[in-house]
């Protein structure tokens, strides 16, 4: 959902006259969204500004991401960061990979997504405060 | 599909950070490294805070990867503190004084017919020449 609220994001601010670039880790929804510019960073989802505890690959990133604003031709232009998150890639195989869990654990995150679903509406049919 | 050009150098562009980080609602739950997903932390319109500040924003109210980081370094999905580096720095002109938080709304259209135009006026009403969105 993150991916493609800031993709719609950035196609509108675009638009209308903002110039923006996306960083970000799932590269198949922001292209699919297509975006102007896309920083996409092959690291697990919530890392998309550099890796943690790594300032050198925080500001690494963040240049990184200016450079693409300031200098792609055209729009849907895709650029990869060449910072690795490990030299073993099998991290990549484990989100929301139905065939590494078993039925007890796939039972288990229904459920639980149902419940968080139900408090997730509570909270959004709340009276809003202002902000 | 749009484009916008930067119709000047960063070193002269005020930027704008737009994040789907929540702010940190002390009695809503697990939000620190490691929480499991908390849809109690979510937020459903447009917030905006201060650039000049420390800000706590949280990710545990969205669907990152939970086996693989534990969201214990906000640097790695908020980057104001690298971004006041920037511009000090002078490689950006300066950050918009408020940066803005946008909701994951599982609609579209909701998405689409009010957080984006919202997003749109804040960046506009703060002067914003370009946007960097992080996704998370």
């Amino acid at each position: 959902m993150c991916h493609q609220t800031v993709s719609l994001a950035a196609r509108h601010l675009e638009e209308n006259g903002i110039a923006t670039i996306v960083m970000g880790c799932a590269k198949d929804i922001v292209e699919y969204c297509g975006v102007p510019r896309l920083l996409f960073s092959d690291f697990p989802l919530g890392n998309a500004a550099g890796r943690p505890k790594d300032p050198p690959s925080q500001a690494f990133t963040l240049e990184l991401a200016l450079r693409v604003l300031e200098s792609v031709p055209a729009p849907r232009t895709t650029v990869q960061s060449p910072l690795r998150w490990s030299t073993d890639p099998s991290w990549k195989l484990d989100y929301s990979n139905i065939e590494r869990l078993s039925p007890e654990e796939i039972q288990r995150r229904r459920q639980e997504f149902d419940r968080q679903k139900e408090i997730a509406k509570t909270v959004r049919d709340a009276p809003r405060a202002a902000n | 599909m749009p484009f916008r050009p930067l119709e000047k150098p960063l070193a002269e562009c005020r930027v704008a950070l737009i994040t789907t980080a929540a702010p940190y609602q002390p009695g809503k739950g697990d939000q620190g490294p490691g929480a499991p997903y908390n849809a109690a932390a979510k937020f459903y319109t447009v917030y905006s805070g201060d650039t000049a500040v420390d800000n706590d924003l949280r990710i545990s109210h969205v669907g990152i990867d939970r086996v693989h980081t534990s969201a214990e370094d906000s640097n790695t999905w908020f980057p104001l503190p690298q971004l006041r580096r920037c511009a000090a720095k002078g490689r950006i002109g300066e950050i918009t004084p408020r940066f803005h938080g946008a909701p994951t709304n599982r609609s579209h259209r909701t998405t689409i017919e009010r957080d984006c135009p919202e997003l749109l006026a804040r960046c506009r009403a703060d002067g914003a020449d370009a946007a960097i969105l992080v996704a998370n």
